[in-house]
């Protein structure tokens, strides 16, 4: 039996490498733009050899972002449709009790931590947000990619405002990886220096069993009683375990 | 300056000299008909005005000998000049032993580096300052531009014609700009050079961004800031000389304004007035609509009023982004300080 378990398909680490390189790409080419009269400004555009330069890379990417947003929507649309995956990703309402756990237990208002399943609500916080954000800034992105042909048709108006949005929309998505995604993917007690698994696609057991309990008693029902019983061998199975609606297998399938 | 100040008193102690050994030259060179034919069959008149250079700022400083070294005795030594350009060239030289600064200044301008090329026209110190009748700069201040005037005939009408020349030409303004003001007066830079137009925003900005020169006539002040804040500044912003193919990258004030024709924002022959803006935008942007110049906010910064739009989506991320980062932070800091409670 192996200690670790496939999480994350090739396609996914693939999707999660590509959006990392075109995110650094586009912050560094993009910022620059945004704070202009900045002195470190200047210090990347002549690195990167001038601004007709940074713009073609700024706009190489966003176009491959545009691509890879779309590719992915359009799947995760195709799959869910045929139902040949859970759709682990949306929001349930048990995602919004655990914030309320979570911040009721870090506040010591009490001593119950949630017990998450497939992905927490940090997580899929920041997949939504990412989602979000890639659809604002596509838009927005190919507002300003193409000013005359947009003129055209809407009110010339939309350009500025499609500027103020873009930058404003790629600030808040910078600052979401530089807070939320540092501190829950590297620099967290327990994950530091850095959680690999959407790289290498597998998780321990011993992680799964720890950050996704759920899923954990979902995988594994018989080892998970075991060990509750093992922990407390006179007392009764864990809760969780019992609570759940529908039998594992048929969630699983 | 500093070398001016050394040298002044001491030519000041010998004005009674100076005066003597004058009177020797013009007791030839007063003569109205004496001429220097020069083998290019160019005539040059050797006629000096006594009266007129005494009036002159060197008149009461300086000997003839001062800046016609080796003209002491006559007769005077043989001289190979072919042409009046060649025969001009060494006065340059003369003027740089006390105008050491200026003269540095001159050598980065346009007009110095006509000279290698050969170009006749290449003017040297006395061209613009006068040779014998030198007097104080800018007095009266359209003495200036009427100087350039003398070879740009062209660029001084369309000047003229403009708000900032008719100022200067008809109320004798002292706000607006002469020609020296923007292509400098011994540096003189201009278009092709691209680090002076690179720099230009910051040159119109020096009176446009500027409250006390802006305020008696109504003009806002945050035409600068506003067009730096936009695509088009920011663009002008990163662009650097040493790479030349940026100076020509984005809009410059002078793109849309006009350069030696700007005009009144309101006049209706102006470039950027709402008539015309369209037509402005297509010089760059081909194929531009009419709806296209409302993608640029006028110089006004997004308020109710102007540009609600944009105006509300700014203030939506104003309060938007603090919120949720700020929400963020405060989960990961309560999840570590609980993390270390435990402990």
């Amino acid at each position: 039996m192996s200690d670790s378990v496939v999480r994350f398909s090739v396609r996914q680490r693939l999707e999660h490498l590509t959006v990392m390189v075109l995110f650094v790409l586009l912050a560094v080419t993009g910022f620059p733009q945004k704070f202009y009269d900045a002195g470190w400004a200047g210090t990347v555009v002549d690195a990167l050899g001038g601004v007709p330069r940074v713009r073609w890379l700024h706009r190489a990417a966003g176009l491959l972002f545009v691509a890879l947003t779309g590719w992915h929507l359009a799947l995760a649309v195709a799959t869910a449709a045929t139902k040949r995956v859970p759709l682990s990703m949306v929001p349930t309402r048990r995602d919004f009790r655990d914030v309320v756990t979570s911040l009721r237990y870090y506040l010591r208002l009490s001593e119950r931590q949630p017990r998450f399943d497939r992905f927490d609500y940090r997580e899929k916080f920041e997949y939504w947000g990412l989602i979000i954000g890639a659809l604002v800034m596509s838009a927005t992105g190919l507002l300003l990619l193409f000013p005359i042909l947009v003129a055209t048709y809407l009110p010339g108006e939309l350009i500025p405002v499609a500027k103020v949005a873009h930058s404003n929309e790629g600030l808040m998505a910078f600052l979401v990886v530089l807070t939320w995604h540092l501190y829950n993917a590297h620099l967290a007690p327990g994950v530091f220096p850095f959680n690999p698994t959407i790289f290498t696609g597998r998780i321990s057991r011993a992680h799964l069993r720890e950050h996704h309990p759920l899923e954990y008693e979902r995988l594994f029902p018989i080892e998970a009683l075991a060990r509750a019983r093992e922990v407390r061998p006179d007392g009764p199975p864990p809760a969780a375990v019992e609570e759940k609606a529908s039998p594992p297998a048929a969630r699983d399938a | 300056m500093d070398l001016l100040a050394l040298v002044l008193p001491l030519l000041a102690v010998a004005p009674a000299a100076a005066q003597d050994a004058n009177d020797a030259c013009l007791a030839c060179h007063a003569d109205a008909a004496l001429t220097l034919t020069l083998p290019s069959g160019q005539v040059r008149s050797m006629t000096v005005n006594g009266a007129v250079f005494a009036g002159s700022v060197h008149g009461p400083r300086l000997a003839c000998t001062d800046c016609h070294p080796g003209h002491q005795d006559y007769p005077h030594p043989e001289r190979t000049y072919r042409t009046l350009a060649e025969y001009r060239a060494p006065f340059r030289e003369a003027c740089k032993s006390c105008h050491f600064e200026n003269y540095t200044r001159m050598v980065d301008s346009v007009h110095y580096k006509l000279l290698p090329q050969g170009d006749p026209r290449a003017p040297s110190c006395s061209d613009c300052h006068g040779a014998h009748d030198v007097s104080p700069p800018g007095q009266p201040r359209a003495a200036l531009s009427r100087t350039c005037a003398q070879c740009h005939r062209g660029v001084f009408d369309t000047y003229a014609k403009s708000v900032h020349g008719q100022a200067l030409l008809e109320r004798q303004s002292a706000d607006v700009p002469v020609c020296t003001d923007c292509h400098r007066s011994h540096a003189v830079g201009g278009p092709h050079d691209a680090a002076w137009l690179l720099q230009s925003p910051q040159l119109c900005g020096n009176c446009h961004a500027d409250e006390k020169k802006m305020a008696p006539y109504g003009l806002s002040t945050r035409v600068l800031k506003t067009y730096l804040a936009d695509f088009h500044g920011m663009s002008a912003s990163l662009s650097r000389a040493e790479r030349p193919q940026e100076a020509r990258l984005t809009a410059l004030c002078t793109d849309c304004h006009g350069v030696h024709d700007i005009a009144r924002v309101d006049d209706p022959g102006s470039r950027v007035v709402k008539a015309n803006l369209v037509k402005t935008c297509r010089r760059c942007h081909e194929g531009a609509s009419e709806s296209f110049p409302a993608a640029w906010l006028s110089h006004y910064e997004p308020s109710l009023k102007r540009a609600p739009l944009v105006f509300m989506v700014q203030a939506f991320y104003w309060v938007f982004i603090p919120f949720v980062i700020g929400g963020l932070v405060l989960q990961i800091v309560l999840h570590f300080w609980r993390l270390v409670v435990n402990r």
